[in-house]
């Protein structure tokens, strides 16, 4: 292409409008598909953290029949946390919360090494998940990171739920 | 080029909204939606050459922004985050739908557009445009049309630099050709 072929295509390029108005009003059909808040939980987080919650109601539950009481404050939070519907919303932060307390609770009673050993998987979920929240939110259509996002909140789920699942018959039967 | 009349315009951007919508505002959302919609559509028209394409992916990018808002920390522009926003997910459709692309009829819907002084009208360009090659047309379209940097278009579009510089190379000449532009 020569000179002047180029610079008569670059004029041409450089008319074209950037904007264009959709044809027709296209906001309903945005409205009607958005989550009532920005970075609603995925339906995997749903369905990962009512398993948990469902989990740790069971626990409470076997704890307090075993142990001949009402079932802890916990519980009611945890039963609640069923009808979550987003990370940052306050009644799953709250059953989440409780859910790590009880974590915890199980963590303190497990031999140092493991506890050690825990403690450090759950570092590096809690690092790598905040990794990639940061390069999500500089490249957020990138489906990849998307996928690594969610695993991350799958795999500290997951954590908790082991070591509250792997703990719990020491725990009821002594 | 072009990059000054491109994405990244110098417009001041409605901070206020923006910090509305990240925060559940959906009303607030409706008005970003309102001032950057032609622009995003814009661009979804000319990356996909179709009409319902683009309205389909100008739809879904609005939807991927409310979702990822709460974390948008504003190191860039809010513009040029919903315009990478945009092209991901013309690209993520037109690998889903790769089919139905390849077999339809380019250059449906695109603007035409008083052009004195040209002798070309627009029209015609918007259809040479449309109906590129898809790495061609994505990189003439980001580059040669909003303003995005060499850089900014292989990361979008995840392809190498030199790739999107031979692509835009190869991009002018089938316009050049296509308009009728070597016999000059």
């Amino acid at each position: 292409m020569n000179e002047s072929s180029q610079k008569s295509l670059d004029e041409q390029l450089a008319i074209l409008p950037r904007d264009v108005a959709p044809p027709r009003n296209l906001w309903p059909g945005i409205a009607g598909r958005l989550p009532r808040s920005p970075r609603r939980a995925r339906p995997w987080v749903y369905a990962a953290a009512a398993g948990l919650a469902g989990a740790c109601v069971a626990s409470a539950l076997t704890w307090a029949v075993l142990h001949g009481r009402p079932a802890p404050g916990a519980i009611a939070v945890a039963a609640r946390a069923l009808t979550f519907d987003e990370p940052r919303n306050p009644r799953y932060v709250a059953a989440r919360d409780s859910l790590e307390l009880s974590f915890r609770e199980r963590l303190a009673l497990l031999d140092p090494a493991t506890r050690a050993r825990i403690e450090s998987s759950l570092a590096v979920i809690r690092q790598a998940h905040e990794d990639i929240r940061r390069a999500l939110a500089s490249d957020p259509g990138s489906a990849v990171l998307e996928q690594l996002w969610q695993s991350t909140w799958h795999d500290e789920l997951d954590l908790y739920d082991n070591v509250v699942r792997a703990t719990q018959p020491t725990m009821t039967r002594t | 080029m072009l990059q000054a009349a491109g994405a990244m315009d110098a417009a001041a951007e409605p901070d206020g909204l923006i910090a509305a919508a990240a925060g559940g505002d959906l009303a607030a959302f409706e008005r970003l939606y309102r001032q950057f919609s032609p622009r995003v559509f814009g661009l979804c028209l000319r990356l996909t050459g179709q009409r319902e394409a683009a309205e389909d992916c100008t739809q879904e990018s609005f939807v991927a922004a409310w979702r990822a808002l709460a974390g948008f920390e504003r190191r860039s522009r809010f513009s040029t985050w919903l315009h990478r926003i945009a092209v991901h997910t013309v690209l993520a459709r037109r690998r889903g739908l790769r089919v139905e692309y390849e077999v339809a009829e380019p250059a449906t819907g695109l603007p035409e557009v008083a052009d004195p002084g040209s002798e070309a009208p627009p029209l015609d360009l918007e259809r040479a445009i449309a109906s590129l090659p898809d790495g061609a047309r994505h990189v003439l379209v980001l580059v040669g049309i909003y303003g995005f940097s060499h850089a900014e278009a292989a990361q979008a579009l995840d392809i190498a630099e030199g790739t999107c510089k031979a692509q835009l190379h190869r991009a002018r000449g089938l316009l050049a050709a296509a308009l009728g532009l070597e016999t000059q």
